[in-house]
C-alpha cells in the first residue's frame, strides 16, 4: 500500500471551499469516497502493472496547490489555443472564465455549460448521471480519485436526441504564468443522446517552463446512432505534468472518433477507454512527439462487450533526444462479442540513440468468431530515403525533418476539421520545421 | 568538368572498381556500358556520394573541386544529379515539396533568391507537360505507387527542374516500354546543352538509339576495357560483352 505524502493529504483536507458543486449533497459524498480511496491507495507507483513504465514520483514530490481565481490571462497563449469557428469554453488554472468564453447560437436544448454553472434540475440530473458512469474499476487509480475529490470545474455537454451541433465545441484549459505549482483538476462530462452529432475538442496549453499539474477526467456517453468526434490537443509547458483520461461508453450503433495529440509536458499520460456496445464503431488516433527528457505515456483500452462492433486504432510516436514513449494498447473481446472487428497499430520512430519507447499491445479474446489484428513497429528513418532527398539538394537536417514530418503528418491529415488540422500542424512544424513551403503542399 | 583518375573502390572489402580513368568535358555525352556486376552502378553512386563505399585510391574532381570531399547535398548543389535506377519511394513527402526543397537548396548555394511559389509551380508544370506527366503527380508522395515508367519520368522531371551540369543516368532505360523510353529520351535530349554533360549508364544499346552519345566506354570487371565512339555500342550489341573480354585494350 502506498502512503500519500503529507502534502497531498493537506491538499485533500483543506480545499473544499474552492471546489464546484458544493450545493449538490450527492457530489459531496462522491468526493468523500474518492478522498477515502486516495488516502488508502495513494498515487500509482511502478509496482502497479498499468504504471510500470511511468514513474510519477516527480509529481508526488512537488507541492502542488490550487491556484487563486481570476489571475491575469496570457493573451498570446489564449490566441494560440483558440480555434476559429468554434464555441469556446475557457478555463484558466482550473476555473471557468466567462468573459473569455462564447457559446452563442447553440441549437435549442443543447447544454454546454461549465460544471460550476450547472443548475439544479435537469443539468444537475445530467451531471449526476454522467459522473463516474463511464468508469469501471480498472479505470480508477490515484489520479482519477484525486480528480473526483478535487475538480474545480470542467464542462457539461449534453446534445439532445437527433440534434446536430455543427460548430465544434472547444474546451480550452490554460495554465497561467502567474501560478507556479498550480494543480488544475478538470472534469468533463459529455452526453450525445440518440441520433445526435457533435464535435468536442479539448485543448491544453501552458506557458513555457512553468511547472504545474493538469489532471483531467473526461467521461463520454454516446447513445444509439449518435456520432461524437472528440479530440485532445495537449500542448502543455515543457516542465508541466499532464494526466488525462477519456472514459467512454458506446451504445448500439454509436460512432465515436477519438484523436489524441501529445506535444507538451515533462511527464504526460493519456488513458483512452471505450466500452463498445452492439454494432458500434470506435476510431482511436494518436500522435505523440517527444523531445528533450519528455516522458509521454498512452494507454488505450477497447472493451468489445457486444457483437458486431468495429474498432480501429492507430497511434504514432516520434521520440527524439532522451525522450521516452509508452504505448500500452489493450483490446478485450468478451465472450458475447462475436463478429468483433478490431485492429490496433502502433508505429514509432526513434530519432536518437538515447530515445526510448515501450510498446505493449495486448489482445484478450474470449469470443471465437472475431477478426482482431495488431501490429507494432519501432524504427529509424529510412537511410535510402535520406540519401535520395540529399542527392536532390535537401541538406541532411532538412531531409530528416521532411521524413519525420511526413511520418507524423499522416495523423494530422486525418483531421477533417481544418482549423484544428492547422493548429496541430503548427505544433508539428514547431518541432520539425519545413522551410519555404506552402501548407497545402505538405 | 569531371575528371576521374585511377579510382579504386571497395565494397565490404571487395574491390569493385579497379582504376577508373574518365575525362568528361562540358556538353559531352558519355555512355558507360557493361555487363551486370561490372561496377556501373557503383560508379554512379560514388559520384552521388552514397555511403558504404571505400575509396582506396584515386580522385574525382568536378569543376576543379574535389568531389569526394563534398557531402551528398553539396554535390547536388554544385550540379551533380543522379537519376536512380530504382527511384526511392518517399511516403508522405509530396513531389512538389521535394522539388521546391531541392531547388531552394541549389539556388541558395549558387547565391540566387528563392523562386516565388507561383513562378515555381508554373515552371514545374511546363516541364511536366513536356514529359507528358499529369499535374496530379505534383501532389502525390514522391514515387509512391508510381509505375516503373512514371518513376523514371519523375527522375527526368527533377533533373529538368534542378538543371544540373552533370547528369548521371543509371540504367534509366530499364523497365521502360518503348513509348516511355521515347518520352524519357526526348526529355534528356531537351536538356542537352553545351555546358551540361551526361553519363549514361546502361546495359543495352537501345537507349543510345534515342540519346546519341559522343563517347562509349565499356566497363567490365571494374575497369574501362574499351572506349570509342557511338559505333562501339553497335559493335557490342552485335557481338556481345564476351567480345570485349577477348579484345581488351592493353
Amino acid at each position: 500500500m502506498s502512503v500519500l505524502s503529507t502534502h497531498y493529504n493537506d491538499l485533500l483536507q483543506n480545499t473544499s471551499d474552492e471546489l464546484t458543486g458544493n450545493d449538490f449533497p450527492w457530489l459531496g459524498s462522491l468526493r468523500q469516497r474518492s478522498k477515502d480511496s486516495l488516502l488508502v491507495s495513494g498515487l500509482p507507483s511502478l509496482r502497479d502493472e498499468e504504471w510500470r513504465y511511468t514513474n510519477i514520483s516527480a509529481i508526488e514530490k512537488n507541492e502542488f496547490k490550487l491556484a487563486p481565481r481570476n489571475l491575469a490571462v496570457d493573451q498570446s497563449l489564449l490566441s494560440k489555443a483558440l480555434l476559429n469557428h468554434c464555441h469556446h469554453l475557457v478555463f484558466i488554472d482550473g476555473y471557468y472564465r466567462d468573459e473569455l468564453s462564447s457559446s452563442q447560437d447553440l441549437p435549442e436544448g443543447v447544454t454546454v455549460v461549465p460544471l460550476s454553472a450547472a443548475e439544479k434540475g435537469e443539468q444537475e440530473t445530467q451531471f449526476k448521471s454522467l459522473i463516474n458512469a463511464s468508469f469501471n474499476d480498472e479505470a480508477e487509480h490515484g489520479f482519477t480519485h484525486l480528480n473526483t475529490a478535487l475538480f474545480t470545474d470542467g464542462v457539461l455537454v449534453c446534445i439532445p436526441e437527433n440534434t446536430v451541433v455543427e460548430k465544434p465545441i472547444q474546451v480550452v484549459c490554460l495554465a497561467s504564468s502567474n501560478s507556479p505549482l498550480a494543480v488544475s483538476n478538470y472534469r468533463n462530462l459529455i452526453l450525445a443522446k440518440a441520433g445526435s452529432k457533435a464535435t468536442v475538442i479539448e485543448s491544453y496549453y501552458g506557458s513555457q517552463d512553468m511547472c504545474y499539474l493538469t489532471n483531467v477526467v473526461t467521461e463520454v456517453v454516446v447513445e444509439t446512432n449518435a456520432n461524437l468526434s472528440h479530440t485532445r490537443l495537449q500542448a502543455e509547458s515543457n516542465q508541466a505534468f499532464h494526466m488525462g483520461g477519456v472514459y467512454s461508453t458506446l451504445e448500439k450503433s454509436a460512432m465515436f472518433s477519438q484523436s489524441n495529440f501529445t506535444f507538451g509536458g515533462l511527464i504526460s499520460r493519456a488513458e483512452i477507454h471505450a466500452d463498445l456496445g452492439i454494432e458500434s464503431s470506435c476510431i482511436l488516433d494518436g500522435l505523440f512527439l517527444g523531445q528533450d527528457k519528455q516522458h509521454l505515456d498512452h494507454h488505450t483500452r477497447l472493451n468489445h462487450k457486444q457483437p458486431h462492433a468495429v474498432s480501429q486504432e492507430l497511434y504514432k510516436g516520434v521520440m527524439a533526444d532522451q525522450s521516452t514513449g509508452v504505448f500500452q494498447g489493450r483490446i478485450v473481446v468478451a465472450e458475447d462479442a462475436q463478429k468483433t472487428d478490431a485492429t490496433m497499430n502502433n508505429r514509432n520512430l526513434l530519432l536518437s540513440e538515447r530515445a526510448n519507447i515501450d510498446s505493449k499491445p495486448q489482445l484478450e479474446i474470449y469470443a471465437d468468431d472475431v477478426k482482431c489484428a495488431h501490429g507494432v513497429t519501432i524504427g529509424q528513418l529510412d537511410e535510402t530515403a535520406i540519401f535520395y532527398l540529399r542527392s536532390r539538394g535537401a541538406d541532411e537536417k532538412m531531409a530528416k525533418n521532411m521524413l519525420t514530418f511526413a511520418f507524423a503528418n499522416e495523423m494530422v491529415e486525418r483531421i477533417s476539421l481544418e482549423p484544428l488540422r492547422h493548429k496541430v500542424m503548427d505544433e508539428l512544424l514547431k518541432q520539425f520545421p519545413q522551410t519555404d513551403i506552402l501548407k497545402e503542399w505538405l | 568538368m569531371l575528371k576521374i583518375k585511377n579510382l579504386h573502390v571497395k565494397v565490404e572489402g571487395k574491390e569493385i572498381l579497379k582504376g577508373i580513368n574518365l575525362d568528361i568535358n562540358p556538353g559531352e555525352v558519355h555512355a558507360i556500358m557493361g555487363p551486370n556486376g561490372s561496377g556501373k552502378s557503383t560508379l554512379s553512386y560514388i559520384l552521388a556520394g552514397r555511403a558504404g563505399y571505400e575509396i582506396t585510391e584515386g580522385s574525382v574532381s568536378f569543376h576543379g573541386k574535389d568531389l569526394l570531399e563534398m557531402s551528398v547535398e553539396e554535390r547536388a548543389w554544385a550540379g551533380v544529379f543522379l537519376a536512380f535506377q530504382y527511384p526511392v519511394e518517399v511516403p508522405g513527402v509530396s513531389n512538389i515539396y521535394m522539388l521546391k526543397a531541392a531547388l531552394n537548396g541549389v539556388r541558395k548555394y549558387n547565391g540566387l533568391d528563392q523562386l516565388d511559389a507561383m513562378d515555381f509551380i508554373s515552371m514545374v508544370k511546363e516541364k511536366m507537360r513536356d514529359l507528358d506527366m499529369d499535374e496530379k503527380f505534383l501532389y502525390r508522395a514522391v514515387n509512391e505507387g508510381f509505375s516503373g515508367g512514371e518513376k523514371k519520368r519523375n527522375e527526368i522531371l527533377q533533373m529538368s527542374v534542378l538543371a544540373p551540369s552533370l547528369c548521371v543516368l543509371d540504367e534509366t532505360d530499364s523497365g521502360l516500354d518503348i513509348d516511355a523510353l521515347k518520352i524519357v529520351s526526348e526529355g534528356v535530349n531537351r536538356l542537352r546543352d553545351p555546358s551540361r554533360s551526361f553519363i549514361l549508364v546502361t546495359h543495352y544499346q537501345r537507349l543510345l538509339d534515342y540519346i546519341k552519345p559522343d563517347f562509349v566506354h565499356v566497363l567490365a570487371g571494374g575497369e574501362i576495357v574499351k572506349s570509342g565512339g557511338p559505333e562501339l555500342a553497335l559493335e557490342l550489341e552485335a557481338k556481345g560483352y564476351s567480345w570485349v573480354d577477348d579484345n581488351k585494350e592493353s
